[in-house]
């Protein structure tokens, strides 16, 4: 599955990108890479310390095959409202486009890094910043 | 109305009369006693994080003034000390090596940072008042800076605490602080969101000048002084600038250690994934 799932997800490579000078370490996540999840949001988490998108990823080769549920971790509440968004900004349902660093570990997790809704416009109002 | 009663009315009248007037007064000199005090309300944040992502990614501004504070927070130790930071770097380097996936914890998710506080993500709140400065912050942690012209309290009633004991006095626009009895440790920072953490002597004692520079800028010159475990006091810079696409507060450090995706397991941060 997990390979049929990299058959899916695109891997480029980027420029590093330094983590935030935060109160813990993000080195779980690789920075080197980047993976866009194309999927349906099963739960999209407002809590602190970070925001979570739950979202599950089909494989397009295989669609008998069950999705893989990505967890994807975001910064604060209020953080990401200075940045546009709302705790109503996803719901169970909608298919979006998110672009992550992985967890370096292989398990289907990542950093946020951008999301497109269904409309394929950017969500929040803020753009990520070029590293 | 006899004699004895006018009088007592009278008394009680002129009583209640100079009871006012003194709150008059009282009420005028702390009104002036505000006026006198700079203006420091808003929202603030360390320009490090400015245009931060909302993945947490450093903006390249950032990147670059984080790394020039990295640079200016690494202190000069005595020789002694030099060996006990030694150990300390080594078991961190150590501690990276053996799972890098699973970085160790040098701050707490979910508890409010420690003394000073002032260079980390999230947003700070001023509360200046005549009697108190207050330093609160999105992550949870609340500083109490004494102005009432109050000494610290006798070494016998003090001991290590989270946020020391602080007081301050107002040199015009600077607030000066001077603060003693924290936790007698310091926090390297040597990469993003990783410290190591210095034992300190019982000299452990920090002085911070607090200004606003303009509108939009304060800047927090902070000196840590170890005559122990310090060859020479470390002074940083450390420059905040106005938030200004929000001015709303909001305590991040509501989490709920049962629900929280990064818990710390056995000294290490984890990421829980279903």
């Amino acid at each position: 599955m997990r390979r049929a799932l990299k058959t899916l997800i695109g891997v480029a490579a980027m420029l590093m990108a330094s983590a935030a000078f935060a109160h813990h370490s993000h080195a779980m996540f690789d920075q080197s890479k980047q993976v866009t999840l194309v999927g349906t949001v099963k739960d999209f988490e407002w809590s602190n310390p970070h925001c979570w998108i739950q979202v599950l990823v089909a494989d397009p080769n295989d669609p008998k095959a069950a999705s893989v549920e990505w967890s994807v971790e975001l910064d604060s509440p209020i953080a990401l409202f200075r940045r546009g968004w709302k705790p109503a900004s996803l719901k169970a349902g909608d298919k979006i486009s998110v672009v992550v660093n992985p967890l370096r570990d292989g398990r289907p997790g990542g950093q946020f890094v951008s999301a497109t809704g269904p409309d394929g416009k950017p969500i929040g109002t803020v753009p990520v910043a070029p590293n | 109305m006899t004699r004895q009663a006018t009088v007592a009315v009278m008394l009680t009248l002129l009583g209640g009369c100079m009871c006012s007037a003194q709150a008059q007064t009282s009420s005028k000199e702390r009104i002036e006693a505000f006026a006198k005090l700079p203006d420091w309300s808003g929202v603030w944040e360390w320009d490090v994080h400015v245009g931060q992502s909302e993945g947490q990614q450093l903006s390249p501004e950032g990147q670059r003034k984080g790394q020039a504070y990295v640079a200016a927070m690494h202190p000069a130790f005595t020789a002694e000390w030099q060996v006990k930071y030694d150990q300390a770097k080594k078991a961190l380097d150590a501690a990276v090596a053996a799972e890098p996936d699973q970085p160790p914890a040098t701050f707490q998710p979910c508890v409010a940072p420690p003394f000073p506080a002032t260079a980390l993500p999230g947003m700070y709140e001023w509360r200046v008042t005549p009697e108190e400065t207050t330093l609160i912050s999105t992550m949870g942690s609340v500083r109490h800076i004494y102005t009432d012209g109050r000494a610290h309290p006798p070494k016998d009633e003090l001991w290590p605490m989270v946020m020391g004991d602080s007081v301050g006095r107002w040199e015009g626009d600077t607030l000066v602080v001077d603060t003693v009895a924290t936790k007698r440790q310091i926090r390297v920072p040597e990469h993003p969101g990783l410290y190591t953490i210095v034992p300190m002597s019982d000299q452990l004692h920090f002085v911070e000048r607090i200004r606003m520079v303009n509108r939009n800028e304060m800047q927090i010159q902070l000196r840590t002084e170890d005559p122990v475990a310090l060859a020479k006091p470390l002074e940083v810079m450390v420059t905040w600038e106005r938030v200004t696409d929000t001015n709303r507060m909001v305590n991040e450090n509501e989490c709920d250690p049962a629900t929280e995706r990064n818990p710390v397991v056995n000294g290490r941060i984890t990421t829980v994934v279903p």
